[in-house]
């Protein structure tokens, strides 16, 4: 190909020697002109970006730092604490971090969990477990405590988000109306879950409930802009069906309309489930409770291998709930024929094993 | 008596002529085929007559009353089917007798005995009572187009609409498509309108057939009047050969529906 074209270039250039018509130099030097512009434009553009960086930089104080190279490596040290093994080969003691990690229950709560895992399994134990303690979640300690805040957001945020969304579609409320619900969507979106626990600890106290409540008020703000995003997507068709069928407004709305973007709504659902539990450790810094006050409590009495094993337990948890949650929106969103759960979990080690070969 | 009066309809789209001056009169329990090129205005004039679309000038009665607004008794059929894939056909089916409904009952499928019968009595009208528990979305072009008149029949309508129900369809699920579609309409004594643009079939399955040609109504008659010079007049330049099949039909689209109906 190289080759070809220079030799095309070549005689071209020989051809045109003696007699280069006006019509091409003219087209040549304007395009030499647009490129000068436009190189002009971009060094302008980059020496701005610059000179607004720069006074960034000031804003933020990182013009002059007040860096402590010592304390962050001493601080390093016991995030990642050293031990010897075999008593000759230094490397990082995951021991501490388990150690950490069971003595404050934050994966596992022996006492609850106690009731369900014994043997023989006591069947009025197992009753209490489910029906007296509430166990589920509680059974996986400081992480079921957060990931039950996103839980109870979601659930409690997404009838609502259901309804605000789809007011807030412009097919369903006529056009300056939809706004009321699309603009208390955005003024819930405003303002970010940690702030909106601060709002609800006087009336429900510091602690996991407020947080709860405040999570399923952004997961309004946020959960109802995508469905009222999805709805636009939606086709004319089946709800101009729904219309000569002579349904009534609400008919055609929830066939015509929600039953064209069901499979997607879960999907976003789930998507926003995942971002909950995330939130869930971030009001939990503020002192709403779960692994977020976990990390914060140990912050503040500088135990940084205490730290680092709270950090180890929000990893899990956070990846745990993505995979659940990517496998099975997946799974909505293929044509495939649904496996029934029961093959979901039967089926699991096989297929691992499947895609580990590949 | 008649059923279906249409007096000079008109219907503009901006400075676009859709349908021009439109006026006919159909009595009740006719199958009528409207026949035109694409952009004739057969669309139009069906979409008009559903009451999805409100005519610029002129008037559209159906059954004595005027026609204003989409209403139970005149069904409409479309081109893409427009069913509810994520729903089974059962449902798809049940959704056509909404109205006759409250919100909360056809949303959590609780109407009643009789309803869900009329629902599984039109799948079997069309053929896909075995097929009752599939999803829509998995199912073939004719199939779901099936669903769609199952839908429709579920509606108890007077009279019928069908906007290209075939175009998308390949020969044979068109034929047998245009079979469940007639038999629906006698069986239940429904005045049908169908437009479509294949003219073999629709000599096979028409009583009556009304011709546009730009937004004109340029042709209104009956089997045997629908001639060669017609057909030519409809679709004018193109070249029209071996679109018009000789007459023998009547008793091979029974067949066709049979034998698609076993397949």
């Amino acid at each position: 190909m190289n080759t070809d074209t220079t030799e095309q270039d070549g005689t071209i250039e020989s051809d045109g020697a003696d007699d280069v018509p006006s019509r091409i130099t003219e087209q040549f030097e304007n395009i030499k002109r647009t490129r000068r512009r436009r190189a002009i434009g971009w060094t302008g553009l980059f020496a701005f970006l610059a000179f607004a960086t720069l006074q960034a930089f000031a804003a933020t104080e990182l013009l002059d730092p007040d860096a402590r190279l010592g304390t962050f490596r001493d601080s390093l040290t016991g995030f990642f604490p050293l031990t010897d093994y075999f008593g000759v080969l230094p490397f990082l003691d995951v021991g501490r971090y388990l150690e950490f990690i069971i003595q404050e229950n934050l994966l596992y709560d022996p006492e609850i969990g106690g009731l369900l895992f014994q043997i023989p399994p006591n069947p009025v134990d197992v009753y209490v477990f489910f029906f007296q303690e509430l166990g589920i979640f509680q059974i996986f300690g400081e992480a079921g405590i957060t990931l039950a805040m996103g839980f109870v957001g979601t659930v409690i945020g997404f009838p609502f988000a259901l309804v605000f969304g789809t007011l807030g579609s412009e097919r369903v409320t006529p056009f300056p109306f939809n706004f009321i619900f699309r603009g208390t969507m955005s003024f819930i979106r405003a303002i970010p879950a940690i702030i909106w626990t601060l709002i609800f600890i006087p009336f429900l106290g510091l602690g996991p409930s407020s947080a709860a409540i405040a999570i399923a008020f952004d997961t309004i703000g946020n959960l109802g802009r995508l469905f009222v995003d999805e709805l636009e997507e939606i086709e004319d068709g089946p709800i101009e069906a729904m219309r000569t069928t002579g349904a009534s407004k609400p008919q055609i709305v929830f066939f015509g309309m929600l039953s064209q973007v069901r499979t997607a709504f879960i999907a976003w659902t789930l998507y926003i489930f995942e971002i909950n539990v995330r939130i869930g450790v971030t009001v939990g810094v503020i002192g709403a409770g779960g692994l977020g006050y976990v990390l914060t409590s140990q912050q503040n009495l500088l135990r940084f291998t205490n730290m680092m094993a709270t950090l180890l337990a929000i990893f899990l948890l956070i990846i745990s709930v993505e995979l659940f949650s990517q496998r099975l929106r997946s799974r909505l969103r293929s044509d495939d024929v649904e496996m029934s759960i029961w093959e979901l979990i039967t089926g699991f080690p096989n297929r691992m094993a499947e895609s580990m070969l590949k | 008596m008649t059923y279906i009066d249409v007096d000079g309809l008109t219907k503009r789209f901006g400075d676009t002529v859709a349908l021009d001056d439109v006026s006919f009169e159909v009595p009740e329990g006719e199958f009528v085929i409207v026949l035109g090129v694409s952009g004739s205005g057969k669309s139009t004039l069906l979409r008009t007559l559903s009451g999805l679309l409100s005519p610029t000038e002129g008037s559209i009665t159906i059954a004595g009353e005027p026609m204003v607004d989409p209403r139970p008794g005149v069904a409409m059929i479309f081109q893409q089917h427009n069913i509810i894939g994520d729903m089974t056909a059962y449902s798809n089916s049940l959704s056509g007798g909404v109205h006759r409904s409250g919100f909360l009952s056809s949303v959590l499928q609780l109407q009643d005995d009789d309803e869900k019968h009329r629902a599984l009595d039109a799948l079997d009208t069309v053929g896909l009572l075995d097929e009752a528990e599939q999803k829509a979305r998995s199912m073939s072009g004719g199939q779901q187009q099936r669903v769609g008149i199952a839908r429709a029949l579920v509606q108890q309508p007077e009279v019928l609409l069908a906007d290209e129900p075939v175009a998308s369809l390949d020969p044979g699920s068109a034929q047998s498509v245009m079979g469940y579609l007639r038999s629906a309409s006698e069986d239940r004594g429904l005045t049908t309108f169908c437009s479509l643009h294949q003219v073999n079939i629709a000599r096979k399955f028409g009583h009556r057939f009304i011709g546009l040609r730009d937004g004109k109504k340029v042709f209104d008659g009956y089997r045997d009047e629908l001639t060669i010079d017609v057909i030519d007049d409809l679709y004018g330049d193109i070249d029209t050969e071996g679109m018009f099949v000789s007459d023998d039909g009547d008793v091979d689209a029974d067949a066709a529906v049979d034998g698609v109906a076993q397949s």
